[in-house]
């Protein structure tokens, strides 16, 4: 349903003094961000290709490319890259199903719902240490309640931390419990956009629980789910706090995740020019990924316009 | 018949909605109690067996720097939240509702600043705020704290801004509106569901952030997690006082989630324009 | 009349600004815990005295390589003084100031080198030069069960088992038998210390030095790989051996472990770190508070290898404000500080404050800290030390748990350390 304006602009808007108006409502944010950033950004690129250790700046090395060639054949960036990578794949999906599930179930008025939706997010306003510190006492072989459960399911009595596939197990568990009330509350919030006659009229019509959700619900809600992955991509790409006290990256290196691996690189053993090389690997990998997620899920156009 | 049964329904619901609050709130329940127990009963068997005490409480709660900290936390958090649902939303929609080169390349540029990690930008940014002499000043948190926030409102609030049917712009433009007021006055409001899913989160973002903070402030700035960071001392954590101050932590997030809830109104977009 | 008392007020203006001796502000960054919260109390006195305007801040210990780091530089620096955990000394070195360059102080008087317990100062050493000044006396010490020492049918018991009389364990296998016969009495006779985390570093140190050999040494100018396979390989297997009598979750066991199952009763004797020990006899958190006996630790069968960690305080060489610095620095390591400090938890490294028989009364593991310092080692000192440590560290973790033979772990950290060193 077209506009039948036929001025210059195709949807017949004014310009402000010859500024179209996008760049007046784009201009402040893109000035913020590229005064604060830009130097940072363009700095952090040209560490990049130093060999530099923090603490003797003044003998830095220039190296070109020397430090991403490196980066490929590090085998423990490989393996960070790879741990990184399951869990992101295995941490987001349960987190979004049983986001998504949640917000379905609490999408309803009424003052008790409205607390409840408050407080089922707590676990993502906590303090990321916090949280990783208390999973960990969660987790003591002896009076830790999740060591109590995993005890009775036949597990036995082990220091979970301390075995490889266990603490990366239980890494990923810490993030699905701390973030999927994030991905329900985005989703919930998205329903609300979900115009509520459609809503009726497939209840009306009699369509199954299950029918209503992946034919009409789904559909609808594909932007707000694409956008809220995006967002959690972005984060769990560089998780870190929770991690780093929880379990240090060990045992071994089994739970070494990507921002683990350039934490120490950058923080404990000062190679500050590598790490960067790091950051701009995990920047290129990062955007990639988010090209994939936002394919045609997410429109950059307004509706039917 | 029927009205028991949608009363079943409805009773069944809410106990499905309290075994997952309860679960769920099962670790956080961990940590409120924790700051009400002595250290030896947190090391110990059984949540519910502890001789309460408030020991911690009062421990954190005389901590001058930690208070101030606190202050300096929800400060830099109301301001940078501000400005970036302000900043942010506009360019959201400027990002959306208009057609023009470049959109994408720009819209993908925030997101890149984003997804740099903040490792590599807070040496650089260090280096900038002494120079400009912006360090340990709550000023040059909030400055670093709106460069990651509003990038993330941006691209948090495109979904929402993009599901506004044109009916509405198009009848306000008949109307006479201005650029300005379509967007103050039609999409803002429109999207209060984003808008508050992005303020609750951009605050968060900020109230939680730890590395600017250590790195760029001192003395006067310093933020509740750098103080709260310093209970977990060199060697063992202070779990009685780093779980009461994580406790404390939570109530400002807490209370602007639950008031800001009401701005949630459903079904706003219901197609066609009433009167 | 008017003129007299101009004069007189000029005069007491320009006495007010002699008097002070200084007139400047320096920042000092050093960690936070309650010990540096009591010495921000103490700092307006030190205000008055001196006319130094004192900005401490007080950041997570964590983080406080990142901050120096960040903030220091061979020609600029925001901070006038820093705290440096010792095993970092070496690769800070070139941009501190030694020692013997710091000025006498006016107000408070620089402290002879003998003032200091013997062999702290060593943690500010580099190059032979001291860098810094040893601020606290951190060291290994050990603490035991008294009450279990004493009980009649324990001795009778062990005097019949293992024929020798049962005490503080002074040798390691006393340490292997006591805590063999406690662990079949339902108390756990021993707990390490395995998180992923710089302790555990300190442990394989503690070890391998116990039976002669150490991982890395300074030959004249150079660091060199100096593990003896053979011995490492028996630490290692010794350490195997003492697991067996640790309480469960050994294999992940960090300090908030250790002291909640030692503050529950549940084991016999282990390694601490004085600043932790106030934790241990705190009647509201410990069931043992005051049936603790402090020693330096057991001599293993070449030598005693108590591990050292003090924090230094150094002076960044490009600091504008040397005397004033200086002053704080003397201040804090001062006879009187230290007096106000000690009630709060501070470990102090001077001598005179150690030994003192009051302090020693209410804290008698001060006189553990002094034995122990006597023989204290260092964790290899190396410019790059995080590197080295994170090889120690995971090679021994993997060994001790297991996962690796003991030689294939030893051969690896070998190689890996001298893949290190060449670069």
């Amino acid at each position: 349903m077209n506009s039948t304006s036929s001025s210059r602009n195709k949807r017949g808007r004014t310009k402000f003094g010859g500024v179209s108006p996008h760049w007046i409502f784009i201009a402040p944010a893109l000035i913020i961000v590229f005064a604060i950033l830009i130097f940072p950004v363009l700095y952090s690129i040209y560490m990049s290709t130093y060999d530099w250790h923090l603490f003797y700046s003044s003998d830095k090395k220039f190296v070109a490319f020397k430090n991403f060639v490196e980066l490929l054949k590090d085998k423990e960036f490989l393996h960070s890259l790879w741990l990184q990578f399951g869990f992101v794949v295995i941490a987001l999906p349960i987190e979004t199903v049983i986001g998504f599930f949640v917000a379905l179930l609490l999408n309803r008025d009424g003052k008790f719902y409205t607390v409840v939706r408050s407080l089922i997010l707590l676990p993502v306003f906590i303090l990321p240490v916090i949280s990783g510190l208390t999973w960990r006492l969660l987790l003591q072989p002896e009076y830790g309640m999740v060591s109590f459960f995993l005890e009775k399911m036949g597990f036995g009595v082990r220091a979970w931390l301390a075995e490889p596939d266990f603490a990366y197990g239980m890494v990923i568990v810490q993030d699905v419990w701390r973030m999927w009330p994030f991905m329900f509350m985005f989703i919930y919030a998205g329903l609300s956009g979900v115009p509520r006659e459609i809503l009726e009229a497939a209840q009306i019509d009699g369509a199954s629980f299950w029918k209503r959700v992946f034919k009409i619900i789904l559909p609808q809600l594909r932007p707000t789910i694409a956008t809220a992955l995006l967002l959690r991509l972005v984060d769990a790409l560089r998780i870190f706090s929770e991690v780093y006290v929880m379990t240090g990256g060990g045992p071994g290196n089994a739970t070494m995740l990507l921002s683990l691996y350039i934490n120490k690189q950058a923080f404990e053993f000062f190679n500050i020019g590598y790490a960067s090389a790091m950051g701009v690997v995990l920047l290129i990998i990062a955007l990639g990924l988010s090209f994939f997620i936002v394919g045609g899920n997410i429109k950059f156009e307004g509706e039917r316009g | 018949m029927r009205r028991i049964k949608k009363k079943l329904l409805t009773l069944t619901i809410v106990v499905i909605t309290l075994a997952v609050l309860i679960v769920e709130l099962m670790p956080i329940l961990v940590v409120i109690s924790s700051g009400f127990k002595r250290d030896i009963d947190i090391w110990s068997k059984g949540p519910f067996y502890f001789k309460p005490t408030l020991e911690s409480y009062k421990q954190v709660l005389s901590n001058e720097d930690l208070l101030i900290s606190l202050k300096n936390s929800l400060f830099v958090g109301f301001i940078s939240t501000l400005i970036s649902i302000v900043v942010g939303s506009m360019a959201s929609y400027g990002l959306t509702r208009y057609v023009f080169k470049f959109k994408e390349t720009i819209a993908y540029m925030f997101l890149s600043f984003r997804m740099i990690p903040q490792i590599s930008l807070v040496i650089p940014l260090y280096v900038m705020f002494s120079f400009l002499k912006l360090r340990d000043t709550l000023t040059g948190v909030i400055l670093a704290h709106i460069s990651f926030n509003i990038p993330y409102v941006i691209w948090l609030l495109l979904p929402f801004f993009a599901a506004v049917p044109c009916d509405y712009e198009e009848a306000a433009r008949i109307d006479g509106a201005t650029e300005m007021q379509v967007f103050w006055k039609v999409f803002f409001p429109l999207v209060s569901p984003g808008l508050v899913v992005a303020s609750v989160f951009a605050f968060l973002m900020s109230w939680n952030e730890f590395l600017y903070a250590l790195i760029l402030s001192s003395v006067n700035a310093k933020t509740a997690p750098v103080a709260v960071n310093g209970l977990l001392g060199q060697y063992a954590p202070k779990w009685g006082q780093l779980t009461a101050a994580g406790t404390i932590m939570l109530i400002p997030v807490f209370v602007i989630t639950l008031t800001l809830q009401k701005y949630i109104i459903k079904g706003l977009v219901s197609g066609g324009i009433k009167g | 009349m008017k003129r007299v008392f101009t004069v007189i007020f000029l005069v007491s203006i320009l006495g007010v600004i002699l008097a002070a001796p200084y007139n400047t502000t320096i920042r000092v960054l050093a960690w936070d815990d309650a010990l540096t919260q009591a010495l921000k109390a103490g700092i307006p006195d030190f205000e008055k005295a001196t006319g130094i305007k004192v900005v401490l801040e007080l950041i997570p210990s964590g983080n406080l390589l990142q901050k120096i780091g960040v903030s220091v530089s061979s020609d600029k620096t925001d901070y006038d003084l820093v705290t440096v955990d010792e095993p970092f000394i070496p690769s800070l070195a070139h941009l501190m100031m030694p020692f013997d360059r710091w000025g006498n102080g006016k107000v408070f008087k620089k402290p002879p080198l003998n003032v200091f317990a013997p062999n702290a100062f060593e943690a500010a050493q580099w190059g032979g030069v001291f860098v810094g000044m040893p601020i606290n006396a951190n060291v290994y010490i050990w603490i035991t069960r008294k009450d279990l020492i004493n009980d009649p049918k324990n001795k009778s018991e062990f005097k019949l088992k293992y024929g020798y009389d049962l005490s503080v364990p002074k040798t390691f296998k006393e340490l292997r038998d006591m805590a063999e016969f406690f662990t079949s009495k339902g108390i756990y006779g021993f707990a390490p210390f395995t998180k992923q985390t710089e302790g555990s570093t300190a442990e394989a140190i503690f070890m391998f030095e116990a039976f002669g050999t150490s991982p890395l040494t300074a030959d004249g100018g150079k660091v060199v790989v100096s593990l003896d396979e053979k011995k490492a390989v028996e630490a290692i297997n010794f350490y195997k051996e003492l697991l067996k009598f640790a309480p469960p979750g050994a294999l992940d066991m960090g300090h908030s472990e250790r002291i909640a199952a030692f503050n529950q009763g549940k084991v016999f004797t282990m390694f601490q770190w004085p600043a932790l020990v106030p934790q241990h006899e705190d009647p509201n958190n410990s069931l043992v508070a005051g049936k603790i006996i402090y020693s330096a630790p057991p001599v293993g069968p070449v030598k005693g290898s108590a591990i050292r960690g003090c924090w230094v305080l150094a002076m960044p060489n490009a600091t504008k404000n040397k005397e004033a610095a200086a002053e704080f620095a003397y201040w804090w390591a001062s006879l009187e500080t230290g007096q106000k400090l000690i009630p709060k938890g501070f470990t102090p490294a001077r001598a005179d404050l150690l030994l003192n028989p009051t302090y020693n009364k209410d804290r008698p593991w001060f006189k553990a800290i002094f034995d122990s310092m006597r023989n204290a080692v260092a964790r290899p000192r190396f410019v790059k030390y995080p590197e080295a440590s994170q090889i120690i560290r995971n090679y021994w973790l993997a060994a001790i748990s297991g996962k690796m033979s003991p030689e294939e772990a030893v051969r690896k950290m070998k190689d890996e350390l001298n893949e290190l060193v060449k670069k």
